[in-house]
């Protein structure tokens, strides 16, 4: 009778109620989708790290990460390996050429890391052939061309290999996207010019673009502008396995996009066989052997287990290799929390004033039900109670339109684009997929009714100092 | 059978300045199936010894036994766990819930004493065709008349049985027709069920059905008139 008697009493004045329960709603909505963002964005980075940049587990020579010395390297690798594919759980293992160099056009050098592979191989772990750029190339399209090079569009650009040119085909192209006339006559005044790298480009649309129109479709401009040379070539320089300077020159095979623009600009992939053969390395030996796992939460226990097998080598997950992923991924649910937390405590001022008002406007009928026999823990029950379901409506609603709205959203993702850059410096990517799981909702549905329990405590005080025999007198 | 006895029963509110003696040295005994009225004007003690009686508000001196138990030996909780079990309480301005139906008034206490839902419709329905109003079993308070509403005040504060009901001014917001019909109901639960019914007013409808008149002046009982 207390619970029916509260929800009752929650719609007894339904606007101020509504109005509790929509502020309710709207902060929960605004912090459950913030969260989903964050989330998918945390997710997206987490992924992209595991299945571009690191996979689930590598092992290297127990000084090779501290110092890069070509000579700390795992020898007998392919015993190794066969032992490695052979334990359960394991879904492929491949094993690479790590050198430090640096890369070099005719106009710009640069810093790498030269990674020697086999692409076959690779393609089982990692996900970059996947990541290729349209209309740049293949990613190692003609095995037997060794020269072949798999570069980042970043170190394209670094490099000049990527430049821009406002030509008849771009303004062709533009006018196709339906850019504003006013807008194309002024980009015709470079027509016939290029421009080596994007600084230079973006230094020339700055001069007749307004800033408006400059971040409305500066970044269309520049993608139609865009010319690559395909099998460009670049020549890499480095150490070789006795500490003699040598090199080679590569033709760029073509170019992979993804969101982390640090590792774009740095990493320089090779086949294995070519970079083997300038290092002078023997056989059978490598800097580094990647491992990739039917199932990420194995990874803790195969890091264990492959520990103990091969105790002279260091044996790193992607978690200990990437600590401020690990770091996102376990913290971020108390950081989620947490966030939850401080919206939920700003609604419960609003909890506690609405609530403050029910007991003032019904001093006399709880001094009635005290005066019939409803005793003090009865009266803070219903109090509480009532509490509880006016910021459970509202939090449910509001978890209820987050829940559509992350679900709508996360099949297209959210595209920030005009924050590209920044997000790609930080190695997240610009659209965002947000995703939530249930157990969020039900961290925050239990969130929601302690602070409708804690927002209840004050005003529940106040009703059980009520004098009966006073309250009755009131009018 | 005695249901209850005043004692030399004494109020002092202190003021800022002065004492106020609301009830000085009240003596009073009830018999089982009583319909008494406590009369006086107003200032003169009704309401303070209606509530002390209720065990809402203690006595500064003297004690009231409620069958032979002295309220003020009580705890505060128990006071109103002895209240919901033994007092039915009736307000001058009705005091229903607003959210809930005749039905679900009615059954509060006995919803609050864990009676079992058959047990609790029976009664419900028993007290509801008492007081005339079965066919508004599922109307909320502002679906009813003054005189209804307070029918059904007077359905809920028999319906854990207590031993006797108290009404502060029960008739004060109804017309002559609804306090007609209320007292009638009142006097026939008197005479069916045997229940206590003592009354504070000063409207005279009510005295006239009194069998018992206690008249307050300044806080003292001045008479006390047993009529058959």
């Amino acid at each position: 009778m207390i619970t029916k008697t509260a929800w009752k009493n929650v719609w007894r004045n339904k606007i101020r109620s509504l109005v509790v329960i929509a502020s309710v709603t709207v902060g929960i909505f605004a912090g459950v989708f913030a969260v989903g963002v964050m989330n998918g964005a945390i997710d997206q980075r987490i992924d992209e790290v595991i299945d571009n940049e690191v996979s689930h587990i590598q092992i290297t020579h127990a000084d090779f990460r501290a110092n890069n010395d070509l000579a700390c390297n795992i020898k007998d690798v392919s015993r190794i390996e066969e032992s490695i594919s052979g334990l359960e759980g394991v879904q492929a293992v491949s094993d690479r050429l790590f050198v430090v160099g640096m890369a070099n056009t005719a106009s710009k050098s640069t810093g790498v890391n030269i990674i020697g592979i086999d692409p076959e191989k690779e393609k089982e772990i990692f996900g970059l052939d996947k990541e290729l750029e349209p209309r740049t190339g293949e990613y190692f399209g003609d095995p037997d061309r060794e020269e072949l090079a798999y570069i980042g569009v970043d170190l394209a650009k670094n490099l000049n290999i990527i430049r821009y040119e406002i030509n008849d085909k771009v303004i062709g192209e533009l006018k196709s996207a339906e850019l504003p006339v006013e807008i194309i006559s002024e980009i015709e005044k470079y027509s016939g010019e290029r421009f080596d790298n994007e600084r230079s480009f973006k230094k020339a649309m700055r001069s007749v673009l307004s800033d408006k129109n400059e971040s409305e479709y500066g970044k269309l401009i520049m993608e139609k502008s865009q010319t690559f040379r395909e099998r460009a070539k670049f020549t890499l320089t480095f150490v070789d396995s006795h500490n003699q300077q040598t090199g080679g020159v590569f033709r760029v095979g073509g170019l992979y996009n993804i969101p982390n623009s640090m590792f774009e600009s740095t990493q320089v992939f090779v086949q294995d066989r070519i970079l083997r053969r300038l290092i002078e390395f023997p056989e059978n030996t490598a800097h580094q052997i990647v491992i990739r796992l039917k199932n990420v939460d194995d990874t803790r226990a195969m890091t264990r287990k492959l520990r103990n097998d091969f105790p002279g080598l260091e044996v790193l997950n992607w978690k200990q290799i990437q600590p401020d992923m690990a770091m996102m991924s376990d913290f971020a649910g108390v950081m989620y929390g947490f966030f939850m937390v401080i919206i939920l405590a700003a609604l419960a001022f609003g909890i506690v004033n609405t609530m403050l008002m029910v007991v003032l406007e019904r001093i006399k009928e709880l001094g009635m039900l005290t005066a019939i026999g409803m005793n003090k823990k009865k009266v803070f029950r219903m109090i509480m109670t009532e509490s509880v379901f006016l910021s459970l409506t509202g939090g449910v609603s509001g978890m209820l339109v987050s829940w559509i709205i992350i679900k709508l959203t996360s099949t297209r993702g959210i595209n920030f684009g005009s924050l590209q850059e920044g997000f790609e410096a930080m190695g997240f990517s610009s659209h965002i997929y947000p995703e939530i799981g249930v157990d969020f909702f039900l961290i925050v549905t239990v969130l929601i009714i302690i602070t409708g329990i804690l927002s209840s405590v004050y005003p529940a005080l106040k009703a059980l100092r009520l004098d009966p025999a006073e309250a009755l007198r009131t009018e | 059978m005695k249901v209850l006895e005043l004692n030399n029963v004494h109020k002092v509110y202190n003021t800022t300045h002065i004492e106020v003696h609301a009830v000085n040295d009240v003596s009073l005994t009830f018999e089982e199936g009583e319909f008494a009225a406590i009369v006086g004007p107003s200032g003169s003690g009704k309401t303070t010894l209606l509530n002390m009686i209720g065990g809402l508000d203690m006595p500064t001196d003297g004690k009231i036994l409620v069958n032979s138990t002295d309220l003020s030996t009580l705890k505060s909780s128990a006071i109103i766990d002895f209240r919901m079990r033994n007092i039915g309480f009736v307000f001058q301005s009705y005091n229903l819930i607003p959210v809930l139906t005749a039905k679900e008034n009615i059954e509060f206490i006995m919803n609050l004493q864990k009676w079992p839902r058959q047990k609790r419709d029976e009664r419900t329905i028993e007290l509801l065709k008492a007081v005339g109003l079965e066919d508004r079993i599922n109307s909320r308070p502002a679906q009813l008349s003054g005189g209804q509403q307070q029918r059904v005040a007077v359905a809920r504060a028999l319906a854990s049985k207590p031993r006797f009901v108290l009404a502060d001014e029960p008739t004060a917001n109804l017309d002559t027709k609804s306090t007609e019909t209320l007292l009638d109901i009142m006097e026939k639960l008197n005479r069916d069920e045997n229940i206590t019914f003592i009354f504070s007013t000063h409207d005279a409808r009510v005295v006239k059905k009194a069998r018992r008149i206690i008249t307050l002046e300044d806080g003292k009982v001045v008479s006390d008139e047993k009529r058959e």
